[in-house]
């Protein structure tokens, strides 16, 4: 079990940051699992820049309003509808690839806004100490126990339904806990090091500091959570659709889940239930994979572990 | 117990009262400034203006918010959690019927994936680097990122309907428990029948976690130094790993238990839903989509206060079985 | 006779009782029907039961004076003896009751019936009071009789009025009194737990195991058994119903598929038919409904304030595509707000909107009604040359561009029709240049925003369960109507539907109100301020080698006199 100390060590300020890059790319390029999850993700975001493509070729693609003339009820797999169509005749493909954009969309806004909230208040936190630091770990130990999914399912209650951008919102504000805490014990090793201590005495200004200074230097491990992240709101977003208060107006992989469930097709339209499953669990794990990947390259100890025995 | 200590749950208990007393705070907010009071969800022409005036002031949704407010914290600390809207019954009568269920499912499902993960960890970290580690990693992997309600259905569909040894839904069979003749064994034995399909469920999704935890934790601690103490004098390695390094391999995962406990109670809410398991996860659902406040309100009360407790208890059993931290 | 004759006479004697009386003996198994529910009963207390399935539970239990029978257009005796007795003042009605018995064996009297009628008026209970406020009192004449009298004539008396639940005024004498001393007197009585209903029904409860399931046993002091009411022989047949509930439709269609259950309780989509016509010991009932999926616009602002404009949108909405599409052919579309089946009362001379009409021709003729209204495109859907095209820039007869307006529609998850059913209006909507977008809400902040703050431009909204008599239309379209919580959420304000619907209301003779019924709907055709669209079929599944009878009603399967029928296959 890592302890700050360790952590410190192993960030420990590098000898140039291109030869950094150069060597941690090669690094997690040997790694198997990097390499799965990044193809994987590389996969996933090829289908979300192509569900683009399928409203151009024909309005009856369209994942919301697109019907076929012809076909008006759930069908298989045929030439014209790749995965087949769902309850009324929309293309599941065409709704599948939009959900590739919205579960990226959703993942990586969602994480970047919780790092963003959890990289600022740790560094406050961590930089200022005593009562702010108090207030603000308390503060991250009361949200980060709360079970998020219901959290936001109470609050859904509030806006009477949820847009999109409301629930990445309110994902965010449920998960930067976690970043902050990893973020303060690094900038409260920092915060003594030689170089912080030569600016104030420069005359900079606290600000100036945590941001020209800390901010840098916390950025790989905040990088490295986001991955996290990502897998945690993708999948909260899917649980939310599928129960029924995800924004009706997106097709998202839950709200396809939630469509199969509630118009009967659950156990009779495998073609229908399976491929959003699939995806989500995949994604998730391409980012799982990613964030572990990266782990070793920025933590060397991880790396040795790998080497010996 | 030591002063140090004494003081620390002091301090965590006031904590949690001062967490709680927020989150009941906002909870209230909540539900008073949301859209869509239960009475408009009525729709029967029968309904008249009047009559659905007469029930908002039935329900009290009339009086200023803050005269609201005062009863509503005067009813709590009395320990009078109201009526529910949607059932007319008293809220703790239905809270008190459900809990039981989800306590049941809920502490299985962790125990299990507990044991089976810390058991496969050290198994594993023995057999670092060969083929039966990578697998086993990346199928814990793999079962870690299922997503669970689509698990739980597919779960339903093979082994509930294809095969068909287990129950579809529920916790119960009606003809058992109708029948007068039925006794204890019997019940339990229904009882257990409907759980393991929901057992499954949430086993494969959480043992993955634990697993990975504890195989990591094993090969660090198989780094420590009196691990080498033990080789040098000579104990053979079965003995080592099992006596000596898999106990305090197996502390991280407890703490792993605490952490992920709010995720663990995202998943049996989900799972209660999908096999409805009448359990308290399944009725918050309900009641937050049908406006039903005071189920609500203390049916999340209830499971924050589970999980603040938790979180304490995991802290203090981890401070008490790992001889190196002390308060 | 010989000693061998006697025997043979005994003989034959003894088979025929056996077979007069068996098939009475094997209806009464031991084998329970069990029956699939949606969802678990919200209460057994009759007067807050507003869902759906506590009602088929109570609907077992608690029995009215008057009901409809299948085939029947008149409503039938059912605790009452006869038909109501009206004297000349036409406020006056006399009922006698037939000789029944509560589930516990004591007498039900007119007390009963009087005391029930009287909690309604003096607890103003909700869903029941508007159609009691106007008696202004109940006698009992003598045990069996009752007599009611009321402030003015009104047609819906017997229909509306009499149709209530009858309860036991032993059950409920010390829980109305303690209630009056309530500061809350209707929540306390709303609150009151009531475990073991007193009923005069078919059968009762001997158990609700929360979460799981209900347990109904035979009623023995049921009034019908053995009657011929409605013209049908009255059970039940049935010993035990065990009531399971299901959350799922799909798991239930599983249960059902695999024999854990005889019936599904609720209505399924289309979806499963073709699955379980596989199955042979499956029947599907699809059954008229009385209901109404509707567009609704708001009056009360631009630009739906316009007549010209709503037309040009029913003309737009094809209702066929929706029920081919989206009912899979399960469904009829509208042209009133009364459902055609209800041939009584449904009008079937009524402006018509762009009936078997295509696309193309639906356009042109919206164009055509917008253009003489003043209405100007910047690119108009049809051009000069009579070419339909993508039409751009709407502009009011004022001479301003058109704001967009949003059709409000529930959730998917909540009904799938009447979301999809939006997303294609708003289609059509936009190929005139009406700028329309759908936007699925959640049902409780929906029915908030259209019905108490009217903050809305369309909606999507439906009524499940319309009861046969047609007032209603004077509920959802009398100016009075129009205010928080009202009914009337369009708006609409008619002076002469107004002084029509009042008349409706009191007429008595028949054919006279059948009139008045006629006019209203044809005004509500004209100026369209709900546009009717669909009217799904009640789709049922049950399994048949286990049970049989079943009665198809309006509404569906699920009635008292299926239960009284239903028989084991043997």
């Amino acid at each position: 079990m890592k302890t700050g100390n360790e952590q410190r060590d192993a960030f420990a300020a590098p000898a140039g940051r291109r030869d950094w890059l150069a060597g941690g790319w090669a690094i997690f390029w040997e790694n198997p699992i990097g390499k799965i999850g990044l193809i994987l993700m590389a996969c996933f975001a090829l289908m979300a820049a192509a569900s683009f493509v399928p409203p151009l070729l024909d309005p009856m693609y369209h994942p919301m309003h697109g019907v076929d003339p012809e076909i008006s009820h759930a069908t298989g797999p045929s030439a014209a509808h790749w995965l087949g169509t769902d309850f009324i005749g929309r293309d599941i493909l065409s709704q599948l690839l939009a959900g590739a954009r919205i579960a990226f969309m959703v993942g990586l806004s969602a994480a970047f806004m919780s790092i963003f909230f959890g990289t600022l208040i740790g560094m406050i936190s961590g930089y200022a100490g005593r009562f702010a630091d108090t207030v603000l770990m308390r503060l991250a130990d009361m949200v980060m126990v709360m079970p998020t999914l219901l959290v936001v399912l109470i609050l859904s209650s509030l806006f009477g339904q949820l847009r999109i951008w409301t629930i990445v919102l309110l994902i965010a504000l449920f998960r930067w806990p976690g970043v902050s805490r990893v973020i303060r014990s690094q900038t409260l090793t920092l915060k003594h090091r030689p170089f912080i201590e030569a600016a104030r005495v420069a005359g900079a200004s606290h600000l100036r500091i945590i941001f020209r200074h800390i901010f840098p230097n916390v950025l790989p491990l905040a990088l490295l959570y986001m991955t996290f992240r990502v897998t945690s709101a993708i999948i909260i977003e899917a649980a939310l659709a599928f129960l029924g208060f995800g924004d009706p107006g997106t097709v998202s992989w839950g709200m396809m889940l939630q469509w199969v469930w509630k118009t009967g097709h659950m156990f009779q339209a495998p073609y229908w239930l399976l491929p959003p499953g699939i995806c989500i669990s995949l994604l998730t794990l391409s980012f799982y994979m990613l964030g572990r990947a990266m782990e070793e390259v920025l933590d060397p100890r991880l790396r040795k572990e790998g080497e010996s025995e | 117990m030591t002063m140090e200590i004494r003081r620390y749950i002091l301090g965590r208990l006031f904590q949690i009262m001062l967490i709680f007393f927020v989150i009941l705070t906002v909870l209230f907010l909540l539900f008073r400034l949301a859209p869509g009071d239960p009475v408009s969800r009525m729709v029967d022409p029968n309904l008249t203006p009047e009559d659905a005036q007469r029930l908002i002031e039935q329900l009290g949704l009339d009086l200023p918010m803050w005269q609201q407010y005062l009863i509503y914290l005067e009813n709590f600390l009395k320990g009078r959690f109201g009526i529910s809207f949607h059932y007319g019954q008293p809220v703790s009568e239905i809270i008190l019927n459900r809990l039981p269920n989800t306590i049941l499912l809920f502490t299985s499902s962790i125990l299990l994936a507990a044991f089976v993960g810390v058991f496969l960890g050290k198994i594993v970290s023995w057999k670092k680097g060969e083929r039966i580690d990578t697998w086993v990693t990346i199928g814990a992997l793999v079962c870690h990122t299922l997503f669970l309600p689509w698990l739980a259905l597919i779960i339903i569909w093979v082994f509930a309907y294809w095969i068909g040894w287990f129950p579809l839904t529920g916790m119960i069979s009606a003809e058992i428990w109708t029948d007068p003749s039925a006794g204890l064994l019997k019940k339990g034995l229904d009882i257990a029948h409907h759980m393991a399909l929901p057992l499954i469920t949430l086993f494969l999704i959480h043992f993955g976690s634990y697993l990975l935890v504890m195989r990591s934790s094993m090969l660090d601690t198989l780094r420590e130094d009196y691990i080498l103490t033990a080789r040098a004098k000579g104990l053979d390695e079965a003995t080592i790993r099992n006596r000596h390094a898999a106990p305090n391999a197996a502390l991280p995962v407890i703490t792993s238990v605490g952490l992920s406990l709010a995720f663990s109670i995202n998943g049996g809410a989900l799972t209660e839903t999908v096999f409805t398991w009448p359990g308290l996860g399944r009725e918050l659902v309900f009641a937050v989509s049908n406006n039903d406040y005071p189920l609500a309100q203390a049916s999340f009360l209830l499971i924050a206060a589970v999980v603040l407790t938790a979180n304490l208890v995991v802290d203090l059993l981890y401070a008490y079985l790992d001889p190196r931290i002390r308060y | 006779m010989t000693v061998l004759n006697r025997t043979r006479t005994a003989l034959l004697l003894f088979s025929a009782a056996v077979l007069v009386f068996s098939p009475v003996a094997w209806a009464e198994s031991r084998h329970p029907l069990r029956i699939g529910l949606g969802e678990e009963p919200r209460t057994l207390n009759v007067w807050m039961a507003s869902d759906a399935n506590s009602n088929n539970i109570l609907s077992q239990i608690y029995q009215p004076l008057y009901r409809y029978a299948p085939g029947e257009t008149e409503m039938v005796p059912w605790l009452a003896s006869g038909p109501p007795e009206m004297e000349a003042d036409r406020v006056t009605y006399q009922v006698r009751l037939r000789p029944s018995r509560w589930s516990d064996g004591s007498a039900f009297t007119a007390a009963d019936v009087a005391f029930t009628c009287r909690l309604i008026k003096e607890f103003k209970i909700p869903r029941h009071y508007s159609r009691w406020k106007f008696v202004d009192r109940i006698e009992v004449v003598d045990d069996r009789t009752v007599r009611f009298v009321l402030k003015e004539p009104m047609a819906i008396f017997l229909t509306r009025s009499l149709t209530i639940p009858i309860v036991s005024e032993k059950e409920w004498r010390e829980v109305a009194a303690y209630a009056r001393k309530q500061k809350k007197p209707l929540a306390t009585l709303f609150n009151h737990t009531v475990e073991h209903p007193l009923g005069t029904g078919p059968f009762v409860l001997e158990k609700w195991h929360k979460g799981a399931f209900l347990h109904m046993k035979k009623n023995d002091f049921f009034f019908g058994q053995g009657l011929w009411i409605g013209g049908r022989l009255l059970g039940p047949f049935v010993g035990e119903i065990l009531f399971k509930i299901y959350g799922t439709s799909d798991v239930a269609m599983l249960a059902l598929k695999k024999g854990a259950i005889d019936m599904y309780w609720q209505g399924i989509q289309p979806g499963y038919i073709e699955n379980l016509e596989q199955h042979p010991e499956i029947r599907i009932f699809s059954s008229e409904r009385s209901a109404l999926y509707y567009l609704g616009f708001n009056l009360r602002k631009p630009p739906f304030d316009d007549p010209a404009l709503r037309r040009a949108a029913a003309v737009l909405v094809d209702k066929s595509f929706i029920i081919k599409r989206i009912l899979q052919g399960y469904g009829s579309s509208m042209d009133s707000i009364i459902p055609a089946g209800n041939e009584f009362w449904y009008n079937p001379n009524l402006t018509e909107y762009g009936e078997s009409l295509n696309r193309e021709q639906r356009i042109r003729a919206a164009h055509r009604i917008l253009k003489e209204a003043g209405y100007r495109w910047t690119r108009p859907p049809v051009d000069d040359v009579g070419k339909v095209q993508p039409a751009e820039g709407l502009r009011l007869p004022d001479g301003s561009f058109m704001e967009p307006v949003t059709i409000l529609t529930p959730p998917a998850d909540y009904d799938p029709h009447r979301a999809i059913s939006g997303l294609l209006i708003q289609q059509w909507l936009r190929q005139a240049g009406i700028p329309a977008s759908a936007r699925p809400m959640a049902f409780g902040a929906l029915l908030q925003q259209v019905k108490t703050r009217h903050d809305f431009d369309a909606f999507i909204l439906g009524y499940g369960r319309l009861s046969l008599d047609p007032d209603y239309l004077r509920i959802f379209f009398h100016s009075e109507f129009d205010r928080e919580r009202g009914w009337n959420m369009s708006g609409y304000h008619n002076p002469e539907f107004d002084r029509i619907a009042e008349a409706s209301e009191k007429t008595m003779d028949l054919e006279a109100r059948r009139l008045l019924i006629y006019k209203m709907q044809e005004i509500i055709a004209r100026d369209v301020p709900y546009l009717p669209i669909y009217l799904p079929r009640e789709i049922e599944a049950v399994r048949t080698d286990r049970f049989a009878g079943w009665v198809q009603m309006l509404e569906g399967i699920g009635n008292i006199w299926s239960f009284c029928q239903l028989s084991p296959v043997n």
